[in-house]
């Protein structure tokens, strides 16, 4: 009886074992396995407020994308369906570095997509270089990331900071009255200050005089000295280059300090600043990189998913930058025909792939031309206010609320 | 000189909520000798708590400061038995650093806890009552019944602490606990409840700030490091002291944001502190 007991729990750790030690895809190159996409999503941490439902939106993008049969490598002659090992990186690098390195070391996955945040973005890239694993970041929207010299590195923000405000920019050129000055007001970080850096200087080329730029430091609470200054300065527009978080004391401060002027711009109008500021909010312009309505390639899908995973464009703005990693990916292996890294990567390399949003072309650093639509709150509601041809609603110019 | 006046104005305003979280730990430093490092982080869920049961229940701020203070009371009063009080048996040693301990432990416990069930994001309570504007000077209408009512609850503490039994054993307790127990106080009790007399002002504070300020569960050390700063430069247990040494680091910050940088307004408290105790190795203020 004994001995019947050893070998049934000998046979039981063999067996689990063999199990654990099994990679979660098949052979690379397989025409009878699922093709295995790695990732991470910030699920708990500083940065799940804007990423905490993508793990079911993950899943449903994956069932949605297999009921038409998956990716179509011809070197197999029929779809392959996909499917997705995903983590949570908990917001912290170290994390996603280790997370990375045990997708490419134990779970054997075929490709990477994600990670997103700059702050991830950074020390991520080297792990798929080191294995060769093509990766498709999400939203890592700064370029030194992109400046290192890394081969297998992709990247699908939305807006990256060069475009971030061009089509503002351009519709603040075309709005009567035509502003003269602007006042810039940047939260202390390296993506923020990357916009402003970029934006002041294409102010100055347009003809807008800065009046001023301030910086502040996200733990800071009382805004009082910062928006004295605003308030002497009188500037046409003010801009705030921030994350959302950090600016609702500013934004609730400068409604009670009663500053004024033809235009407040945030570069992070989102649901959960409107959440969190109210009304304060009302006639403040923004961007947001897509919304469900605009037609374009995939559109249909991503709208599906983002209803069934219950994402709203307002309240997750970055959801297109995540989901185009998912796309771009499997564009780059249909295009490649076969599921193999290195014809994956060759497929990549300066690619121009198709987004809801429009095309997305990658320059040789794997760094791509994303934009982003300028929105405006108007009576509770985030419209679509240019370009004039996808507006959902019409611009108020200048902002009554700040007369 | 309407910018440095609004500054100014600001400034006072936020030394004012500095120096009520000071009130408390300052209290509890001066009685039960324990560095409460989780007291900032009090003030952060109780300004969440408050936040939310605005947002839920309308409840007015006032009525929320009411229920707020007896609940932190009985929690804190039940917390210092059962966590700190053990500790007091231990040798100097153990003892200074399990409170440490208990106390950054907690603060850790507690800002996560209120994160997970309560998001990590900001809350407020916008209250926003009509601006009154002086030519270029705009002042908040919500922010002068806040200064109003720190006045009030300053002035309040000051006649408990120096007109009530309970206020003349905290002080007897803090200037001479052996003579204090001679004289009939008995010090553990009072101990126990000077400590959670001095969390339940975190209420009182906690809702004025949120009427100004958004907290989040993760805010609550730095304003801890700030009430450290006004205690080093008021002085243990002096209320009129920490007041002024509040309204003294609110225009410091204010004006370090005017004439330098924003960005380094938050970290001026532990310069100033830095600096004051190199200077005043036994600090500036007077004890009470």
């Amino acid at each position: 009886m004994k001995t019947i007991k050893q070998i049934i729990a000998a046979s039981t750790v063999a067996l689990t074992s063999a199990l654990s030690v099994l990679p979660a895809h098949a052979t690379l190159g397989s025409c009878s396995e699922a093709i295995v996409l790695g990732t991470t999503i910030s699920e708990t941490g500083p940065f799940s407020t804007l990423a905490d439902r993508w793990r079911k939106m993950t899943e449903v993008f994956a069932e949605e994308f297999n009921k038409g049969g998956g990716v179509l490598v011809k070197s197999c002659n029929k779809k392959l369906p996909i499917k997705f090992v995903i983590y949570d990186d908990q917001s912290v690098p170290a994390t996603a570095v280790a997370l990375f390195e045990k997708m490419a070391t134990v779970d054997k996955v075929d490709f990477f997509v994600g990670p997103d945040w700059s702050s991830l973005g950074g020390p991520v890239p080297p792990v798929a270089e080191k294995h060769k694993i093509p990766m498709v970041m999400a939203n890592v929207a700064t370029p030194s990331v992109y400046d290192r010299g890394l081969k297998y590195i992709w990247g699908t923000p939305f807006p990256v900071v060069p475009n971030w405000s061009a089509r503002y920019f351009e519709m603040i050129g075309k709005v009567s009255p035509k502003p003269q000055t602007i006042f810039f007001i940047t939260h202390d970080n390296p993506v923020m200050k990357g916009i402003t850096a970029t934006w002041s200087k294409k102010a100055e080329e347009q003809g807008l005089k800065v009046l001023g730029n301030e910086t502040f430091s996200p733990e800071l609470k009382d805004f009082t000295a910062l928006i004295a200054k605003v308030r002497a300065a009188k500037a046409d527009i003010i801009y705030l280059s921030s994350y959302d978080n950090a600016s609702v004391p500013l934004v609730q401060q400068m409604r009670q300090l009663k500053v004024r002027a033809m235009d407040v711009h945030h570069t992070m109008l989102t649901g959960a600043l409107h959440r969190q500021v109210g009304k304060d909010i009302e006639g403040m312009t923004g961007e947001l990189s897509w919304y469900p309505g605009v037609k374009g390639d995939y559109s249909d899908l991503v709208e599906t998913v983002m209803k069934r995973a219950d994402v709203s464009m307002f309240d997750y703005i970055w959801t297109l930058g995540r989901l185009t990693s998912y796309l771009t990916m499997i564009q780059a292996i249909e295009k490649a025909g076969v599921v193999d890294r290195e014809k994956v990567k060759e497929a990549l390399f300066k690619a121009t792939v198709k987004s809801p949003a429009g095309d997305v072309t990658f320059d040789e650093r794997g760094f791509p031309n994303t934009g982003a639509f300028t929105v405006q709150m108007n009576g509770g509601k985030v419209n679509v206010v240019w370009p004039p041809e996808v507006a959902t609603g019409k611009l108020v110019w200048p902002s009554p609320t700040w007369k | 000189m309407e910018v440095l006046l609004q500054v100014l104005i600001g400034g006072v305003l936020l030394g004012g909520l500095y120096a009520l979280v000071a009130f408390g730990l300052s209290l509890i430093y001066g009685v039960v000798r324990i560095l409460n490092f989780a007291h900032g982080t009090l003030l952060a869920v109780s300004g969440v708590l408050a936040s939310l049961a605005y947002a839920s229940w309308q409840l007015h701020p006032l009525l929320i400061a009411v229920l707020l203070a007896p609940l932190l009371f009985v929690c804190a009063y039940g917390y210092y038995q059962v966590l700190l009080r053990p500790l007091s048996k231990r040798n100097h040693f153990e003892s200074t650093v399990g409170t440490v301990l208990v106390t950054v432990g907690t603060l850790m416990i507690l800002s996560d806890l209120t994160a997970k069930a309560a998001g990590a994001t900001q809350r407020n309570i916008p209250l926003r009552l009509e601006a009154l504007e002086f030519g270029e000077i705009v002042i908040s209408t919500t922010q002068l019944l806040i200064l109003l009512g720190i006045a009030l609850l300053t002035v309040v503490m000051h006649l408990i602490l120096t007109c009530t039994w309970f206020g003349r054993a905290v002080r007897a307790v803090t200037q001479d606990p052996v003579g204090a127990q001679i004289c009939g106080v008995q010090s553990t009790r009072m101990k126990a409840l000077t400590f959670a007399f001095g969390s339940a002002t975190v209420a009182v504070a906690a809702v004025l700030y949120v009427l100004s300020f958004p907290v989040d569960p993760y805010m609550g050390f730095g304003l801890t490091v700030k009430a450290f700063t006004i205690i080093v430069v008021g002085g243990v247990g002096n209320l009129p002291g920490a007041l002024l040494a509040g309204i003294f680091l609110g225009v410091a910050e204010g004006l370090t944001g005017l004439y330098w940088k924003p960005e380094w307004a938050p970290a001026l408290s532990v310069v100033l502190m830095l600096l004051i105790l190199v200077a005043f190795p036994k600090g500036v203020g007077v004890k009470a």
